[in-house]
């Protein structure tokens, strides 16, 4: 079995070449700072935590033990107003 | 029958460190580990969110750069 780590060696969920990725798709002009991209990985981090922490309650409230894709589509869909298509919906998919 | 086509699905989130956290926050609720669709739809809608944030930081910028040229 692997080692576990500790919370505090958390390797980051983005790194810098699909930040600069993302920052060129808005503006191909634009330059990221390194500051910014701490600021954004920090918000990146943030999100994840807050949704997942709201899909475990939702996931438990309609008593199950597994989260469902239904649970985080729901936050996304009631705190963000996000909707992200082809998950877990009864659409044609590939 | 008939023929999809579609491209492959992109994963912004770099998948170790993302199940890595998911693993952590999971255990905090006493829940099973997701599957890997809620993790790819986690992973859109972080990039979502990103570029949301990138997108009003491009416009922020543009007007402080206008303003140190006049």
């Amino acid at each position: 079995p692997a080692p576990s780590l500790p919370s505090e060696s958390l390797t980051p969920v983005v790194n810098r070449s699909r930040l600069t990725e993302l920052v060129r798709e808005v503006d191909p002009n634009e330059q990221l700072d390194e500051e910014v991209e701490e600021a954004l990985l920090a918000i990146a981090d943030d999100f994840i935590e807050s949704s997942v922490n709201a899909a475990c309650r939702l996931a438990k409230h309609r008593g199950a033990r597994t989260l469902d894709v239904r649970d985080l589509h729901m936050y996304l869909e009631r705190s963000w107003h996000m909707w992200i298509p082809g998950f877990g919906t009864e659409e044609l998919r590939p | 029958g008939t023929q999809i086509r579609s491209c492959k699905d992109e994963v912004f989130l770099l998948q170790q460190p993302l199940a890595q956290r998911l693993k952590q926050i999971c255990s905090k609720h006493d829940m099973e580990e997701p599957s890997k669709e809620f993790s790819a739809l986690l992973s859109h809608a972080v990039q979502e969110r990103l570029k949301t944030v990138i997108e009003k930081l491009s416009v922020i910028a543009e007007h402080r750069i206008d303003i140190i040229k006049n």
